[in-house]
């Protein structure tokens, strides 16, 4: 099977407001594999989140998608009208949000909501909607699926939510799950087990994640390969052992040295200065260039496309070999 | 006199009524329902050094750092500062002048700054609050050395909060700490609401600072990789108490008590790349009803008989009966 | 210190802030509010000017004769080009009884409304910053006085001053015993909202920063929460001035209000309505419109007032 489950091409986001057109997606291009897991990494305001929103069809105006195409195991899914477009969300594209206290209704039985959701995307009667909902529970650990399975959310403690909404997540067998930094708001403890089940279910049922977060930690876990954006565009993206541990854009380098590790020894943090540009004000050419340290004519004047390097795809006008010789990276410090 | 350490915390406890209001507990027959959020905390901090506590939500080390500031007073337990007490009420008077060399710097930097409040007002509140210096020229000289001093422009004295991002709004905050010279910072998570870039900056910026002027830190952190850059030493906390103390990077390569274990095995780092890594056991467990003896032992591989009755006292920086009979691999 | 994040571009002036900011532009988007905001300022206008912009001074008992009584609209059969929209019972010039009305409506309104905002927001500050007992005794007494309306505040305290000041005249205490009443009957909302907001404002860090600085509470109360507590009260500002309008014309219609002698719209209002049945209509009509308008201008206003001043509508 060589088709991708997600493609994405050039695809670009705009918000037009008073004073102006922002455009927070810029041209973003990228496949998800079946089974696989890609991490998409960024500070914020780099657009990842946003990326999410763009497949699943959830961006409330004043944003719209003013190019590119989005396709779901080939099919062009970015022109949908709304209803068939909801019909395709739930049931093909799951969705794991940061918060599982907003993904559930406080006033309903987890169970209830369950069956409800299953019984909406595949035609089993009641009954056999609650087996199936104690199945799902079970397998994402939740203990005594059983009896928990008639508890209101607020009965379970945060890690166990996080399991329930994944559950959701699944009732209906999709093929694409987006989750949208579904560690951060747990503890460490819980953060662990969470990516440990996330993981195992690509696995077992082949179904392809695209993992959102701001946590180099959790990626590196993770995923298989990691997009890391920069300025609503993708900066590099790659094998994770790669991208990780021998970064080729200046980007990347610097993120990747600005991680204080529970290994290693570095003294003193690689600090990129000054910050991510607002939407509003993206510098021409790279958007990276006034904070690049190798910077050089081209990169204030020429948008770097994506370029294939090493095995990854490096958006960086320092490993286009027709105009510079290229440097493989080691991080400057 | 031996050298006497620069903070002293002597079993600290904070208990926090979370009773329902009276009407629904007589309706419903219950009694007051009472939160440990510190129970008997003990720790030194040295002059010029880094201290750090970490804890995952609900451990308590947030409320450790309120107690050791002032803002909220403890249930029991002291806290002295350079020999001068902050829970005695009798010598208010030095408190008083002790307050000065006290200052904090807060997680979000969007709500730690008043939103209407030039930026140069800000950081001149403690100065004119402890009298620093006298007359406006003087001041807004100050304001603008202090701003350059946490890298940014006297000209941003100027502006509103609201016009800077999360980054230059925590160099603000920490100018504004610095504006009375204080001498022991409590940082509270002051890098957990930035992106890892801006982390990394305001970290090294807090280094140099410390360094040039032999600030000591008390900094909280839930996380490990931020807090083994930063201390000096670490203290380990767990439901409210003390579980282990250590120095710095021994505590990473020497972890003794079970938690501490625990916790470093879970951390998702870059290291970590493809590595298989154990499971996790189990969850925090509910504050207000927490487990009796050692509030681990559900969790714990090395529980015994003795973790579910007595709480263990800290002997020799851990708090665990099986380390501490040697049941524990070392 | 190698990096240096900061920027030295000047901060825009206020005026040039305003130019640009999102009020004003949603402000300029809405022809409702732009409509609302011109009549409302209309009618200010002609309140505070009323004694140069009025042909008559309808209280100068020199310039107002018994003959000229319940002549009709200029347009109309009998009316008199002198009296535009007619006369009422005494004589006196409907236009100029309703600008110096309009006036009389609008003081005693506007002093009622930020008498009440006064205590509200003392009240809720101290409520909301405090806590505990303060907290529940000031709540419990707003809750006690949501229940009395404002009519019966008017009569209570109506009783009271006539009690205290015996040889008092009418006519001087009634302005007063109005302002107080409606100070009195509305102070519970802004009371409630600051409270609301002050609990929110009081754990962030800002003002716990201020703690550390050992800054005493009443300083820190207004230095720090009170102006980022105030917004809300705004909205409640502008939509309560229509509502008290509207109560001082209700309580000078049945007649606890203002008199005759110093017609409020509501007075004129309630000699109108007495000669309403002998076809006499203008004398109720004019008044009555103009308190309509009035309360519905100002309505708009503060509505779209609370909607550009909330950020998540925007």
């Amino acid at each position: 099977m060589t088709e991708p489950v997600i493609s994405v091409r050039d695809l670009t986001v705009e918000f037009v407001t008073r004073r102006g057109t922002l455009r927070a997606l810029d041209k973003v291009s990228f496949d998800v594999a079946r089974g696989e897991v890609l991490g998409v990494v960024g500070e914020s305001g780099a657009g990842k989140s946003v990326t999410g929103s763009a497949i699943i069809g959830l961006i409330d105006p004043p944003g719209r998608i003013a190019g590119g195409e989005i396709r779901l195991a080939g099919e062009r899914i970015d022109n949908l009208p709304q209803e068939r477009m909801r019909r395709i969300r739930g049931k093909r594209i799951g969705m794991i949000f940061q918060d599982p206290l907003t993904s559930l209704n406080p006033l309903y039985r987890v169970g209830e909501q369950l069956v409800e959701t299953i019984r909406t995307h595949t035609d089993l009667d009641a009954a056999g909607a609650r087996k199936r909902a104690i199945a799902l529970l079970d397998e994402v650990g939740i203990p005594a699926p059983d009896r928990r399975i008639d508890g209101y959310p607020h009965e379970f403690s945060g890690g166990m939510r996080q399991r329930v909404v994944i559950a959701l997540a699944l009732c209906a067998e999709p093929d694409f799950i987006i989750a949208d930094e579904p560690t951060t708001a747990l503890d460490v403890s819980v953060q662990a087990q969470i990516i440990a089940l996330i993981k195992r279910l690509c696995k077992e049922r082949g179904t392809s994640v695209m993992l959102v977060t701001h946590d180099m930690g959790v990626i590196a876990e993770t995923a298989d390969r990691v997009a890391v954006m920069y300025a609503g565009r993708i900066a590099e993206i790659g094998p994770v052992r790669d991208v990780v541990k021998a970064p080729l854009h200046p980007y990347a380098r610097g993120l990747m040295g600005a991680i204080p590790s529970i290994e290693g020894d570095a003294e003193r943090l690689v600090q990129i200065p000054g910050a991510m540009p607002r939407l509003s004000n993206i510098p021409r050419g790279c958007a990276f260039n006034p904070r690049c340290g190798e910077v050089f004519e081209r990169c204030r004047v020429e948008r770097p496309e994506l370029i294939d390097v090493e095995g990854r795809q490096v958006a960086c006008h320092l490993y286009d070999r027709e105009h510079q010789p290229a440097r493989t990276g080691e991080i400057a410090a | 006199m031996t050298e006497r350490p620069f903070v002293e915390v002597r079993d600290l406890r904070r208990v926090f009524d979370v009773s329902k209001p009276w009407l629904n507990r007589m309706l419903e027959r219950q009694d007051k329902q009472f939160l440990k959020a510190v129970d008997g905390v003990s720790f030194d901090i040295r002059k010029g050094e880094t201290f750090a506590l970490v804890g995952e939500s609900g451990s308590g080390k947030s409320t450790v750092a309120r107690m050791v500031v002032g803002l909220l007073p403890p249930s029991g337990g002291a806290v002295s500062i350079d020999g001068i007490s902050m829970t005695d009420r009798a010598v208010s008077q030095e408190r008083q002048r002790l307050r000065r060399r006290i200052q904090m710097i807060f997680q979000d930097p969007y709500a730690s700054l008043n939103p209407r409040w030039r930026v140069g007002r800000i950081i001149a509140e403690p100065i004119r609050a402890f009298d620093v210096i006298q007359g406006e020229q003087a001041i807004t000289a100050r304001v603008g050395e202090l701003l350059t001093l946490v890298g940014l422009h006297p000209d941003d004295a100027k502006k509103f909060p609201h016009e800077f991002s999360g980054g230059q709004r925590q160099r603000i905050a920490i100018a504004r700490a610095l504006a009375a010279d204080a001498e022991f910072i409590v940082c509270d998570e002051p890098t957990s609401a930035l992106d890892v870039s801006v982390q990394a900056q305001i970290l090294n910026l807090m280094r140099d600072l410390q360094e040039r002027l032999g600030l000591t830190y008390l900094f909280i952190s839930h996380n490990l990789a931020v807090v083994r850059h930063m201390a000096t030493r670490i203290g380990v906390m767990y439901l409210g108490r003390l579980v282990e103390v250590s120095e710095g990077k021994r505590l990473f390569s020497d972890p003794r008590h079970p938690y501490t274990r625990m916790l470093l095995e879970a951390v998702p780092d870059l290291a970590m790349v493809g590595k298989p890594r154990e499971g996790v056991k189990g969850e925090i467990p509910n504050p207000i009803d927490p487990p009796s003896g050692c509030t681990f032992h559900p969790r714990c591989p090395l529980v015994f008989d003795r973790c579910r009755v007595e709480a263990p006292a800290v002997i020799d920086g851990v708090a665990c009966h099986a380390v501490n009979q040697g049941r524990a691999a070392a | 210190m190698t990096d240096t994040t900061g920027s030295a571009t000047k901060p825009p002036s206020l005026w040039a802030r305003f130019l640009d900011s999102d009020i004003l532009a949603s402000f300029l988007r809405s022809k409702v509010t732009m409509v609302a905001a011109f009549v409302v300022l209309l009618l200010f206008i002609g309140a505070a000017f009323s004694p140069w912009i009025a042909p008559t001074d309808p209280f100068d008992p020199a310039s107002v004769f018994l003959s000229d009584a319940n002549i009709p609209p200029a347009w109309q059969d009998g009316g008199d080009p002198r009296f535009l929209l007619g006369t009422d019972d005494q004589g006196r010039d409907l236009y100029s009884a309703i600008l110096y009305g309009l006036r009389v409506s609008l003081i005693v309104g506007g002093l009622g409304v930020l008498l009440a905002a006064t205590i509200g927001i003392t009240l809720g500050l101290l409520a909301g910053y405090l806590g505990g007992r303060v907290d529940a005794l000031i709540m419990r007494i707003a809750d006690v006085q949501l229940t009395f309306p404002a009519i019966l505040i008017a009569l209570l305290i109506d009783g009271v001053v006539r009690g205290i000041f015996k040889g008092a005249n009418r006519e001087d205490t009634a302005l007063y015993v109005l302002v107080i009443s409606i100070g009195l009957s509305f102070w519970v909302q802004y009371a409630r909202t600051i409270r609301g907001s002050t609990l929110v404002e009081r754990n962030k860090d800002y003002v716990q920063a201020a703690r550390l600085v050992g800054l005493p509470a009443p300083l820190i109360m207004l230095r720090h929460v009170l102006p980022n507590v105030i917004g809300p009260v705004l909205v409640i500002l502008t939509i309560n001035l229509a509502l008290a309008v509207i109560t001082e014309a209700t309580l000078s219609f049945l007649g606890v209000g203002l008199p005759p002698t110093q017609p409020s719209l509501g007075t004129l209002i309630s000699i109108g309505n007495r000669y309403l049945f002998s076809g006499d209509w203008w004398i109720v009509a004019f008044p009555g419109a103009t308190l309509a308008i009035l309360v519905l201008a100002v309505n708009l206003l503060g509505d779209w007032l609370r909607d550009a001043l909330n950020p998540r509508l925007r």
